[in-house]
Parts: structure tokens; C-alpha cells; sequence
């Protein structure tokens, strides 16, 4: 009895907040990372079997890089050649003459490990890199710190790689995950990823999202309360963890994981099912994609295209910017997946802090008011460019549609086109096969496009409203300002009269109008959308199937009533009230009922 | 022997890929390569020591070799650092 309340004591229940990057729910054991190391610690070694430790040492370093040339193909053949040239520098680390003299040197001289002696040499070296004054290289660290890792898991004798080292299921921890760790992770064991670092974009992030399984990231510093074993919740919905849960927390979050599962099970049914109004209006529904690895599931979950491929990834992963042929070949790779259903290019959309490692980008006092999208295009115009020959190159492949970020004139667009037919040209002379049709449209988020929306259509062959920076730039709210996010509203008035003329003035014009931001996945808003006249979808891929359920149960005339009535409310309140009121008549059963876990989710776009 | 000064032109400096590529065209030499900065020498064939050079946008290095093939070695690293300037902008 007594050892039982000693442990509950010790076995507190702990509740952190990270940031959620893939979807659902984990629970079980964690498994810290660093774990997969033993402690270092320096040892004798008799003078009858220095030569053998110097042996154990070169052949370490030879595993290492037998398995660094394996991952460097691996990610080479799925991130493409630049991505895949970090493993050849530290293989290069592994064969420098000077590191490898000095370890098999003090070796024999001071009779000690092999792995003690390997962790002084390279923590030398790191030191002194942790002085240096370009933030650029003393990120190197990193990489000697993945090179010492892998040496010293060899020499301990180690599995592998961490995923190898897990002892069953298990939620993975660690301050960042390393590209070459998480790539042979055993993935059936690998129940969530949570890390001490990171964003959306981070590698584990990545990961998670194409494995399908939950991830928080940016948790701060939560290894220490950690040891293998501990049991954890990992929240992907809402990016808690929690620590030793205790009994009701766990058996909350086990119901609400049925829940979960056993709705997107009922709504996996209409995966191949087209998205249909009960009245027979089709709707296009493509997914928001940023990766090649996310194309296949969101196909899967039904698809219809991609509504909005965020090209930033390539230029945001490397230090250099892509080049053409880099470029080409992802997109080909892509479009390739998509098996000729449409896909709409974003071009590159950076700003702020975003574009500076590849553009002379100045401090901004208001960065969102400032040089970012479509602003860069015309000082960087080699850039974009480049861009659009590889998009229109790779655009006899498929069915491919070009959209141009952040266009709040008509000169913009203008000016866009210029170039485009420009490029076109040159393509033409050269004899390079394209796309002569392809499509050209404006991405609406900015007011003053959404107000001279009609001006904007004559100009392109679509328009995609993205609501994020739309809600922003409308209301004059930062939404990641603690002090006035409340005052975010995605129902307000004001953005449902912006989003319905949008709409208005591209069927006018003769073009079509789609939405490639957070609310067209939103499933409280799909009716009002669907009756403003919306005809694409372009969604987070999680919310495919969900979304796809709503528009297969609704009738074209009760959403456009709908609409109506919604957009004779004055304030975001009552707009939100109504919307779920008649959501929880009609959707019921996609409600879960847990306050943690409303059903509608916010995605960043 | 022979010596030439370098002003490296790419705008990350001699980060991890290029000190990358300046170690292997050296590794593929018979002859001892250096590399210094501010009179701090290294040798070229080893990347923790090319790294240590810290060698940003603008900096001066000298290369130093010596050995039976050092013409070619230069004409090597010269294609390299001066007209692909790493394959990088």
C-alpha cells in the first residue's frame, strides 16, 4: 500500500501546451529520444586491448557511414538531391583526417574508450563552433551533433536508429528530430511524435502528417520530466500533452479517441463518393498540400485535386535557392501522384522573416503591411521566372493552374501576366512543350482585391479566396496578438460580405471562384459557402472527408437560404450562434461531444 | 609550392555544403593541401578544419600546396571557389 501512494505522489499528472501539428489522439508509454544513448562515461582500457578499441572505433565510424549512404539515398529518391547532400558532409565529418587521427591518437596515448574518447574530440569541435558569430554556421552544430550520436550508438552497440530502439509502441520524444533519426524509425511502433522545438514545417511535423499520426511540437523543455515508460497523452487536436494522467483524464481521453475513431471510420465510407449536393450541384473539393508525401493520402481520402500547393517549401528547406531543374522535377513528381487531376500552383508566397535567406528582406516595422507575396515578384523577377518555366515545363504532365499570392491591384496582375507570356515566349522559341491553356488566377486576400474583384476576373481564370490574411486585413487583427485575437473573427459581417461579392464578381466576369483558406475547412461554414455560390473547396486533407459529408447531405436551395440568413446578421456572434444551432440540428452525429475537442478546427494556411 | 589568395564571393560563406566540396576536390590530390584565414591555417582536406575557418561572404583565404600534382590541385580549386563559386549565388 505504501509503495502505491509513493509512486501516485511521485506520478503527478502534468499538463503542457504545445503547438498541435498532426491530427488525433496517442496514449502510452513515452520515449524519450537521448534514451536511446547510454551515459558516456570514461573508462581504463588494459594495453593488451587498445588495439582492438581502436579497431571497435574505425569500424564504428565505417557502420556510420554505411547507414548515412543508405539514408542519403533514401532521401534523396523522396526530398531530391540538394536535401540529400547534408548526409554527404557528414560523412566527410566521419573521414576527417583530423578528427579521426586525433580519437584513434588519444586512444592509444591515454588508454581510455573508444566512445569517451570519440565524444571528447567532436564536443571540442563543437565548442568551438558554439562561438561563432554567423548564426548561419554555429547552426552547424547540429550536424555534429547527429555525426557523434550515430558513432556512439555504434559503438555502444546500439540499435540503428532510435525507432529501431523502441521497445514496442511508444510516443517519441525529443528536442528536435534529426532528418537522418526519424527516417528508419519503425513506424508501426511510433505512436506520436512530440519535440522540445519546431514548427508546422519541422521535420517531425512533416513526418507526422504523411504517417498519419499525432504530433505537438514546440513543448519546451519537457525531456527532463521524462523517463522511458512514463505514461502520456499526446493531444494532436488541441497540442496538449499531459504527463502520468490520471485515471478520469485517461479514461476521457480514451473515450473521446472511440469517438474519433469511430466517425472517421463512418465518413472513411464516402471516401470514393463524389461531393454532390443531395440536388444533384457538384462541387470540386481538392485538399491544401505542401508536401509530395501528402498527396497520396489526401487522394485517398478522395481528393479532387489540389486546390492550393504552398510552393515555399523548396525555397525555405535549403540555403540556396532551387533551381529550375530542382524545381521542375518536384513538381513532376507531384503532378505525377495526382494522376491528372487538377492542381493549382501557388507561387512562391514569403515575407518577413521568411524570405530573408534568399532576399534582401529590411526590417520591417510592419511586415504585414510590408514586402511579401507577389511584392517581391518584381525586384526578384529572375526568381519568378525560374519559377514559372519549371511550373509551365512540368505543366504538359498534367492539369495544372497557376495562382499568384497577395494581389491587391489590378497592376499586379497585369504585370504577372506580362511576365508569364513572356516566359511562355521563350519556351515557344526554344521548342519546350507546355501548357498554352493553363490557367492564371488571383489569390484574394487583401480587401482592396476583394472589393474590385470584378476588375481582378478580367484579368485571370479564377480567383481563390484565402481567408486568413482576408480576416486579418479586413478586421486590422493580428490573430497571434494575445491581445486582440479575440477580436478574429471568421464570421464577421464584414469578411461574409467581402467573401460573397468575391464570388459574385467572378461568376460575372465568367470566372470561376474557389477558397484555399482555413474556413473552407471549416464545417460550420460549408452550408453558407456552398449557398454563396462557392465552387471549389480546397481544404486542409483532414477535413476532406468531413466537409465531403456535409455537402453529400445538403440540398443547393437550403444553403443558399441559408446564406441569406446568414448574411443578414450584424455581428459575428449571432452569425456563429445560428450557423451552429443548425449545425447541431442537422450534423449531430459529427459533433464530439467534449469541450476539448469542438468539432471545428483551425488550420493555418 | 604555391600559394594563391581567394576572396570567397557566395553569399553563406564557406558553409557545411561547400567546405563539403572544397574537402573532396582536395581529397582527390596527392598533394598536402592548406587552407588559412587571418593566419590561421588548416588542412584542406579536412572539413572540421575548413569549418573552423569560419569563412563567411567576403572573406580572404589562402590556399597553400604543395606536391606533385599542386598545379592541377589549384586549377581544381580555382574552378571551384572562383567560377562555380560553390554552385551557389
Amino acid at each position: 500500500m505504501q509503495t502505491m501512494h509513493a509512486e501516485s505522489a511521485a506520478s503527478q499528472e502534468i499538463r503542457i501546451k504545445g503547438l498541435a501539428v498532426s491530427q488525433g489522439i496517442a496514449i502510452g508509454p513515452a520515449f524519450p529520444f537521448g534514451s536511446g544513448l547510454q551515459d558516456v562515461r570514461p573508462r581504463k582500457v588494459p594495453e593488451a586491448e587498445i588495439e582492438a578499441e581502436v579497431q571497435l572505433l574505425t569500424q564504428a565510424i565505417e557502420s556510420a557511414k554505411r547507414e548515412l549512404t543508405l539514408i542519403g539515398e533514401e532521401t534523396q529518391e523522396r526530398l531530391g538531391e540538394r536535401s540529400a547532400e547534408i548526409f554527404e558532409v557528414h560523412k566527410l565529418i566521419l573521414d576527417d583526417p583530423e578528427i579521426r587521427g586525433e580519437a584513434l591518437r588519444r586512444i592509444r596515448e591515454e588508454q581510455l574508450n573508444a566512445d569517451w574518447v570519440f565524444l571528447q574530440v567532436v564536443e571540442k569541435y563543437e565548442q568551438s563552433f558554439s562561438h561563432f558569430k554567423d548564426e548561419y554556421m554555429r547552426a552547424r552544430m547540429t550536424d555534429l551533433q547527429d555525426v557523434k550520436r550515430r558513432v556512439i550508438r555504434q559503438l555502444q552497440g546500439a540499435a540503428k536508429s532510435p525507432g529501431d530502439g523502441l521497445p514496442g509502441p511508444a510516443v517519441v520524444f525529443a528536442a528536435d528530430l534529426m532528418p537522418s533519426e526519424t527516417i528508419h524509425l519503425r513506424r508501426d511502433y511510433v505512436l506520436g511524435f512530440a519535440t522540445e522545438l519546431g514548427s508546422r514545417t519541422s521535420h517531425a511535423a512533416i513526418l507526422a502528417r504523411s504517417l498519419k499520426v499525432p504530433s505537438v511540437v514546440g513543448l519546451g523543455p519537457v525531456c527532463q520530466y521524462l523517463s522511458p515508460g512514463t505514461p502520456v497523452i499526446l493531444d494532436g487536436y488541441s497540442g496538449q500533452l499531459i504527463l502520468n494522467p490520471a485515471p478520469e483524464t485517461l479514461e476521457r481521453y480514451e473515450k473521446t479517441r472511440s469517438l474519433y475513431e469511430a466517425l472517421s471510420h463512418k465518413l472513411a465510407r464516402s471516401r470514393t463518393l463524389p461531393a454532390r449536393t443531395k440536388d444533384g450541384k457538384d462541387i470540386e473539393l481538392a485538399a491544401n498540400i505542401e508536401f509530395f508525401e501528402e498527396v497520396k493520402p489526401a487522394v485517398a481520402d478522395g481528393a479532387m485535386g489540389v486546390g492550393l500547393y504552398r510552393t515555399e517549401y523548396l525555397f525555405l528547406m535549403r540555403d540556396v535557392l532551387p533551381t529550375e531543374e530542382e524545381q521542375y522535377e518536384e513538381y513532376v513528381r507531384i503532378i505525377d501522384a495526382l494522376n491528372r487531376q487538377p492542381i493549382i500552383f501557388r507561387t512562391f508566397d514569403l515575407g518577413g522573416d521568411k524570405a530573408q535567406r534568399h532576399f534582401h528582406v529590411h526590417q520591417e516595422a510592419n511586415p504585414f503591411l510590408g514586402y511579401r507575396g507577389v511584392r517581391l515578384y518584381s525586384e526578384r523577377e529572375e526568381v519568378f521566372r525560374m519559377q514559372l518555366r519549371a511550373i509551365l515545363r512540368a505543366s504538359v504532365r498534367g492539369r495544372v493552374r497557376i495562382l499568384i499570392p497577395m494581389i491587391s491591384s489590378v497592376s499586379e496582375m497585369r504585370f504577372c501576366r506580362t511576365v508569364l507570356e513572356s516566359v511562355k515566349e521563350e519556351l515557344r522559341a526554344a521548342a519546350i512543350p507546355f501548357d498554352e491553356e493553363i490557367p492564371f488566377g488571383a489569390m484574394i486576400e487583401v480587401p482592396s482585391a476583394a472589393v474590385s474583384a470584378d476588375l481582378i476576373a478580367r484579368e485571370c481564370d479564377f480567383l481563390s479566396i484565402g481567408t486568413n490574411d482576408l480576416i486579418q486585413y479586413t478586421l486590422a487583427v493580428d490573430r497571434s496578438n494575445r491581445y486582440v485575437d479575440k477580436m478574429y473573427h471568421t464570421f464577421s459581417p464584414a469578411v461574409l460580405r467581402l467573401i460573397r461579392d468575391t464570388i459574385h464578381y467572378g461568376h460575372a466576369q465568367g470566372v470561376w471562384v474557389g477558397m484555399c483558406g482555413e474556413m473552407a475547412s471549416d464545417p460550420l461554414a460549408t452550408m453558407a459557402l456552398i449557398g454563396m455560390g462557392l465552387d471549389e473547396f480546397s481544404v486542409s486533407p483532414v477535413s476532406l472527408l468531413v466537409v465531403k459529408d456535409i455537402i453529400r447531405r445538403v440540398h443547393f436551395d437550403e444553403c443558399e437560404n441559408l446564406a441569406e440568413r446568414v448574411l443578414s446578421y450584424s455581428t459575428a456572434d449571432e452569425v456563429e450562434n445560428y450557423l451552429s444551432s443548425v449545425f447541431r440540428r442537422k450534423f449531430r452525429d459529427l459533433i464530439i461531444n467534449d469541450p476539448n475537442h469542438p468539432l471545428v478546427r483551425r488550420e493555418k494556411s | 609550392m604555391i600559394e594563391k589568395t581567394f576572396r570567397i564571393k557566395n553569399k553563406l560563406g564557406i558553409h557545411a555544403r561547400p567546405a563539403g566540396q572544397l574537402v573532396k576536390v582536395a581529397t582527390r590530390f596527392k598533394s598536402a593541401i592548406y587552407i588559412s584565414r587571418n593566419g590561421n591555417e588548416v588542412n584542406a582536406k579536412s572539413i572540421m578544419g575548413v569549418l573552423m575557418l569560419e569563412a563567411g561572404h567576403g572573406s580572404e583565404v589562402i590556399i597553400r600546396i604543395n606536391g606533385e600534382d599542386e598545379f592541377s590541385a589549384l586549377a581544381a580549386i580555382e574552378e571551384l571557389i572562383d567560377k562555380r563559386q560553390f554552385d551557389e549565388e
